[in-house]
């Protein structure tokens, strides 16, 4: 039986080194191209350029007749932690209200967002994108704040989850010593919902970050546009760039999931037992 | 419900009631609430001055949408049809407001009639609204979200299906005049040749896709995560860092890089090159089946980390004394993961695997990323990899198809609530919603 469990261990170890390199190559790649000396995808020759330098990350920030990165960054940030900062504050209302409260309204509008969510999301994008363009509202950073923001109390089924969890009694003590809705709210829900806040925030957040379609179709201008759309703009001939741009605003992502990850897996897991 | 407070007001006897069902905040002035009333008042004066000037116009516009085409050489300004269907659309919501302050107002005074306090001695205007707030808490602090999500998703879903019901788009488009022509839209979708086969073609594909796709991110989520539960694998944190990692990278930035991978100059036809061979096209118009697997690689790269976090997260919660029972029963690893484990997480998991399911359905970066723009004969504006997310960008971003697009977005509405909601019937998570908590 021995020789059984070695296999077994030779397999499973085997296996995770694979997967653990499919997962690994490509941002390794990536990272190491973002040094290569030359910039050009065809001057690469192979995965892993020949030569280092910090060439592309000098390019990236002072070379920006073409492509202006920094700007790009700017807009990027403004529109992320905006939209984090109003989402949160909804998101965060939503979900305690519809978990602490019991009245009329609730199930219709847990149903309807349900049934709001089954809506490609395409298809209210284009209608906003028609209703920008007729109102002239194409081009502004803040409308997509707006935008981002109203559509994230959508999502709130995991902080529900994550209210329910909270034991009702300190809410009901604080009711009976007469404290108002609001106050409990703010004193007691507050405080005891930290983790979610933060596990909201960091999502509202990424969320703007990393997403690409909306500002496609709202940022026309050059100077409006953030890191996605910017970095989609980039052919072959600019590949160190690309990826110079690319790690640069991965990594604060990548550094802040990583801190957080004991908040992932329960997000992640409320949402799902909790529905 | 909303009728038997009707009734109830005009079966009342009290003057006040009477007023305020004719008028609007009428009674609370009877009543003495000023602030209240007057409110109420001047809502519903803003509310007729609102009809008179644009409100009544704006309906009948939303009927015609436009009668005067604009001609610039007779210096005729004409309609705006899809301007007009908007201010149409304003003016229900208005409605609808008015119609809902109208019976705050109705319960409102029979609240007062019902405690008696139409005399001046009602609570001062300031401590019922402190009192409001906190008994209608939830009111108040969902008044903000609701009012967004209506505003940015509702109204511009609403938009969209009365898109689909009207010819605009295509040539029509202002200042060419709009009309409404019914279902014209669907049947050219689901009859006109051309576009029929293309969705059809599409849809298949689709459907193929998703399926598979879920299938592969999820099991794959699951193996992964039981690999990394196995006892004999040490540092759990270690291996489990390189799946967070891809799972941390911006989707884009993986998308981008991937397409670089496997473009014409990209390291992997370098090799080829260097070996002899001529360049592969893998995400070329002639790529056929070698785009599709290479999407469904990529998209299980993405996905499979999220679906490893969830499946750990469900794994852990699990008892464990299951085990020691089945394996004391005599039930091999096989036995055990197929009659303790699988059902366990797809259990726990239904929702989960509905909303990945949708989200495939509905995956727009993959195809828009690797092979974004591609037009293929046999497709209209379309090619063989993208799905019905895809065409719709393809239709009504870039190509102004509008009412088509919008045709095309309600049947994919169609067809995933239809398969989420045959599922949530099937499924006891949701029945069991509230014994959770």
């Amino acid at each position: 039986m021995k020789w059984r469990k070695h296999l077994d261990w030779l397999l499973t170890h085997l296996t995770l080194v694979i997967v653990c390199f499919i997962f690994f190559f490509p941002v390794l790649w990536l990272t190491l191209a973002s040094f290569s000396a030359t910039g050009s995808i065809y001057d690469l020759g192979g995965f892993f350029p020949k030569s280092f330098s910090l060439a592309g990350f000098r390019k990236l920030f002072g070379d920006t007749t073409m492509y202006d990165y920094p700007n790009w960054l700017k807009n990027t940030l403004f529109v992320a932690v905006g939209s984090s900062v109003l989402g949160t504050i909804l998101v965060i209302l939503t979900a305690y209200t519809i978990s602490r409260f019991q009245f009329k309204a609730r199930k219709t509008l847990m149903k309807s967002t349900l049934v709001l969510s089954m809506f490609p999301s395409f298809m209210g994008m284009t209608a906003v994108y028609l209703l920008m363009v007729n109102f002239g509202l194409i081009n502004r950073l803040w409308a997509l704040i707006l935008i981002y923001a109203s559509g994230a109390p959508m999502g709130y089924l995991v902080q529900k989850g994550y209210f329910d969890s909270l034991s009702s009694s300190v809410f009901e003590a604080a009711r009976l010593d007469g404290a108002s809705s609001f106050r409990v709210f703010r004193s007691i829900a507050l405080p005891l919902s930290k983790p979610i806040i933060v596990y909201t925030a960091l999502t509202q957040f990424a969320w703007p970050w990393s997403d690409f379609i909306l500002p496609n179709l709202l940022l026309k201008n050059k100077d409006k546009w953030t890191v996605a759309v910017g970095l989609m703009h980039l052919d072959e001939t600019q590949f160190t760039r690309f990826a110079a741009g690319s790690i640069f605003i991965a990594v604060p992502i990548v550094i802040l999931y990583f801190c957080l990850s004991g908040f992932l897996v329960t997000g992640v897991t409320a949402g799902a037992a909790k529905e | 419900m909303g009728n038997s407070l009707f009734v109830s007001a005009l079966k009342s006897r009290s003057p006040r009631v009477r007023a305020s069902l004719c008028v609007m905040g009428l009674g609370q002035l009877l009543s003495r609430q000023w602030v209240k009333g007057l409110a109420y008042l001047s809502a519903l004066a803003a509310f007729v001055a609102y009809m008179a000037l644009t409100g009544a116009r704006d309906i009948v516009g939303f009927f015609t949408l436009g009668t005067v085409e604009a001609d610039p050489w007779l210096g005729v300004a004409g309609d705006d049809s899809i301007i007009m269907l908007l201010r149409g659309l304003l003016c229900y919501v208005i409605i609808l407001a008015v119609v809902a302050l109208y019976r705050s107002n109705l319960r409102d005074i029979m609240e007062i009639e019902h405690n008696g306090a139409w005399g001046g001695n009602a609570p001062g205007f300031i401590s019922s609204v402190k009192g409001y707030m906190d008994r209608k808490f939830y009111i108040v602090a969902l008044a903000l979200p609701v009012a967004g999500v209506l505003v940015f998703n509702v109204i511009p879903i609403v938009f969209m299906i009365l898109i689909s019901f009207t010819n605009y788009g295509g040539d029509i488009v202002p200042p060419k005049l709009v009309d409404w022509t019914g279902f014209d839209s669907f049947r050219r979708v689901l009859s006109l040749s051309g576009i029929k086969e293309t969705f059809f073609r599409i849809l298949g594909w689709n459907v193929v896709w998703a399926l598979l796709s879920t299938a592969i991110n999820y099991f794959g989520g699951l193996a992964l995560a039981l690999l990394l539960n196995k006892k004999c694998v040490k540092r759990k944190k270690f291996w489990r860092m390189f799946p967070i990692l891809a799972y941390a990278v911006p989707g884009f930035i993986t998308l981008l890089a991937f397409k670089f991978l496997f473009s014409y100059g990209g390291p992997i036809n370098h090799y080829i090159t260097e070996a002899g061979h001529s360049a592969v096209g893998f995400l070329d118009i002639d790529a056929g089946i070698k785009a599709r697997i290479i999407g469904l690689g990529v998209n299980a790269w993405i996905s499979i980390p999220t679906s490893m976090l969830l499946a750990t997260g469900i794994l852990s919660n699990m008892n464990m004394n299951l085990y020691e029972a089945a394996s004391i029963d005599g039930a091999g690893p096989w036995q055990q993961f197929k009659k303790i484990t699988l059902p366990f997480v797809v259990f726990s998991t239904t929702p989960v695997l509905i909303t990945n399911f949708i989200g495939n359905f509905n995956n727009f970066g993959i195809f828009y990323f690797l092979r974004g723009g591609l037009y293929m004969d046999g497709y209209f504006l379309a090619s063989d990899t993208d799905l019905l997310i895809n065409w719709l960008y393809n239709l009504s971003i870039d190509n102004n198809y509008y009412s088509i697009g919008a045709a095309v977005s309600l049947i994919i509405f169609i067809i995933t609530s239809a398969v989420s909601l045959s599922v949530y019937i099937r499924s006891n998570a949701y029945r069991k919603e509230d014994t959770f908590r």
